[in-house]
C-alpha cells in the first residue's frame, strides 16, 4: 500500500529520470554523428553545423504540429463541441474536475463513435481539449468518467502534450541526423586523415546512425508509458476514488470495438491504447517496448495499491 | 576563488526567492481557493430556488423534500451574507446531506422517478453539491502543500526567516465523533432487499 502523494512523487522521479537518460542518449548520438561527420568531411563544419541544421528542419517541422496540433487532431478525428445538456455528465464533471485539479476548463469534444475512449491534447493548460466518444460517455457511470477525465486533466496539468512535442522533436533530429550521414558516407569518399582512431569514429558513426533512431524512439515510448502511470496516480489525487478509473478502464479494455477514428499518429493521445492486439510471454515483452500505454492489467494493479 | 564563491551565492540567493515564491504564491492560490468555495455556494443559492420552482408541481406532495430544500438555500444564502468561509461550508455540506434523502423519496415513488424535470433536479443537485465538495478539496491540497513545506527542510528555513504562519484551511474539528469509530461502524452491514 502506498499512497498517492508518494505514488506522485515516485512517478514524477523515474519520470525525470527517463527524461534525462533520453537527453543523455541524443546528446551523445548527436555528438558522435557530428564528429563522425567532420572525421568523413576532413574539417568541423562551420556556422551551425551538421547538427544544428538537423535540430532547425525538425524543430520547425515539429513546431508547426505541436502548436496546431488540437485543431488537427479534432479535425482528423471529426470531434464536435460537447453541449451541457446533452453531454450533462461530460460537461458537469469536466467543470467540477477542473476546480479540484485548479486549471481552467479545456476545451469539450466529442467522437461519434462507439467504443470508449478519450484523449487530451493542446499545448498548455489554456488551450487544452479533452475528447471523449459517445461510446466513453455511453458506457461508463459519472464515478468512473470522472476517473478518465481526471486521468486527461493530468495530462494537461503536467504539460505532458509539451514534453511529448519536445521528445518529437529531439528524436526526429537523430532519425534526420542519422539519414544525413548515411546518405553522404554511402557514397564512398574517403577523407585525408585516415588514422585508426578516425576510422573507429567512422564505424561508430555508421553504428549509430543506424541504430540511434530507433533506440531514441524506444525511449520516447518508455516515456510515454511513464507518463500514463503518472496520470493514473495523478487522476487518484484529484477524484480519491481509484475504483472509479479501475472499472472505467476494464471497460475501456474488454471492449473489442475498433476505434475508427483513431490512427498511429493520435494512439499515443488516448487513455488506453485504441488497438487491441495482445501477445503474452516473450513475444509481449517485446511487443510492449513498441507499445505507447502500458498494459491494462498492470495499470489496474497500480491503482489497486494506492488508498 | 571569487567566482565559484558568487555561483554559490547566486544559486542559495536564488532558492530563497523561489522559495519565497512559493509560500507567498500559494497563499494567494489558497486565498483564491476559498474565494471559489464562496462563488460555488453563490451558484448554488441562485440555483436552488429556479430548481424548486421548476420541480414545484412534482414535489408538492412531498412536503418533507421541500422543506429541506428551502431550508438548505436558507443556510447557504445566510452564510454568504456573512461571508464567513466556515459557515459556507457547513451550508454546503448540509446541502450535501440532504440530497440522500430526496433521492430515497425520489426512488420510492416511480412517477417521480420517470419524471424529467425531477431527474434533471436530482442531476443538477448532485453537481453543485460536488462543485462546492471539490472546491473544498482544492483549499485542502493547497493547504497541505503549503504546511508541509512550512516544516519540512531545508524550506522551513526560508518559512522562519519571514515568518510564514500555518494556514488553517477548512476548519475541521481534530477531536470527535468523525475521528472516532463507533460500534456500530465496526460491524459489517447488512444489507436487506
Amino acid at each position: 500500500m502506498i499512497n498517492i502523494y508518494e505514488a506522485q512523487v515516485a512517478n514524477k522521479r523515474k519520470s525525470a529520470l527517463i527524461v534525462i537518460l533520453f537527453i543523455v542518449f541524443i546528446t551523445v548520438a548527436i555528438y558522435i554523428i557530428s564528429q563522425a561527420f567532420s572525421v568523413y568531411l576532413g574539417y568541423e563544419p562551420g556556422g551551425l553545423g551538421v547538427a544544428g541544421i538537423a535540430l532547425l528542419m525538425s524543430g520547425l517541422l515539429s513546431f508547426g504540429s505541436y502548436y496546431y496540433s488540437d485543431k488537427i487532431v479534432l479535425k482528423i478525428s471529426q470531434a464536435k463541441p460537447a453541449d451541457r445538456s446533452r453531454d450533462f455528465n461530460f460537461y458537469t464533471a469536466s467543470e467540477n474536475l477542473s476546480i479540484a485539479a485548479d486549471i481552467p476548463k479545456p476545451a469539450l469534444y466529442v467522437i461519434d463513435d462507439s467504443a470508449p475512449n478519450a484523449f487530451a491534447t493542446g499545448r498548455d493548460p489554456e488551450h487544452a481539449v479533452i475528447c471523449a466518444t459517445t461510446g466513453l460517455l455511453q458506457k461508463l457511470d459519472k464515478t468512473e468518467l470522472e476517473g478518465v477525465i481526471a486521468h486527461e486533466m493530468t495530462h494537461i496539468k503536467n504539460y505532458d502534450i509539451r514534453l511529448a512535442s519536445i521528445v518529437a522533436v529531439l528524436v526526429g533530429t537523430v532519425a534526420l541526423l542519422g539519414d544525413f550521414f548515411l546518405r553522404v558516407s554511402v557514397r564512398g569518399r574517403r577523407s585525408k586523415n585516415s588514422g585508426q582512431l578516425a576510422a573507429l569514429i567512422m564505424v561508430l558513426g555508421v553504428i549509430f546512425a543506424l541504430l540511434s533512431p530507433v533506440i531514441a524512439q524506444l525511449i520516447q515510448l518508455a516515456i510515454s508509458r511513464r507518463r500514463e502511470f503518472t496520470a493514473d496516480a495523478g487522476s487518484v489525487a484529484i477524484t480519491r476514488q481509484p475504483s472509479g478509473l479501475i472499472s472505467a478502464l476494464k471497460k475501456i479494455s474488454s471492449d473489442h470495438e475498433p476505434l475508427e477514428a483513431a490512427n498511429k499518429a493520435t494512439a499515443h493521445l488516448y487513455i488506453a491504447s485504441p488497438f487491441k492486439d495482445k501477445a503474452k510471454g516473450a513475444v509481449g515483452w517485446f511487443s510492449n517496448l513498441f507499445n505507447t500505454h502500458p498494459p491494462v492489467e498492470e495499470r489496474i494493479k497500480v491503482l489497486g495499491k494506492m488508498v | 576563488m571569487l567566482i565559484p564563491l558568487l555561483v554559490v551565492v547566486a544559486v542559495l540567493a536564488f532558492w530563497v526567492i523561489s522559495t519565497y515564491n512559493f509560500f507567498v504564491s500559494s497563499k494567494a492560490r489558497i486565498k483564491a481557493a476559498v474565494q471559489e468555495i464562496g462563488n460555488q455556494l453563490k451558484r448554488q443559492a441562485d440555483l436552488i430556488p429556479n430548481l424548486e420552482s421548476s420541480a414545484k408541481g412534482y414535489l408538492k406532495h412531498e412536503k418533507g423534500v421541500y422543506k429541506d430544500l428551502t431550508d438548505a438555500r436558507r443556510a447557504i444564502s445566510s452564510a454568504i451574507k456573512s461571508g464567513s468561509v466556515q459557515k459556507m461550508a457547513d451550508a454546503g455540506a448540509k446541502l450535501a446531506s440532504i440530497l440522500p434523502n430526496i433521492q430515497v423519496v425520489v426512488e420510492s415513488n416511480p412517477e417521480l422517478k420517470a419524471s424529467e424535470v425531477v431527474t434533471k433536479l436530482m442531476d443538477e443537485l448532485r453537481d453543485t453539491s460536488d462543485k462546492v465538495m471539490f472546491a473544498r478539496r482544492l483549499v485542502i491540497d493547497l493547504t497541505a502543500d503549503f504546511n508541509v513545506k512550512r516544516v519540512s527542510f531545508p524550506s522551513s528555513l526560508v518559512a522562519n526567516l519571514f515568518k510564514f504562519g500555518e494556514q488553517a484551511g477548512i476548519i475541521t474539528p481534530q477531536e470527535g465523533e468523525h475521528v472516532e469509530v463507533g460500534k456500530e461502524e465496526l460491524e459489517t452491514p447488512k444489507v436487506k432487499l
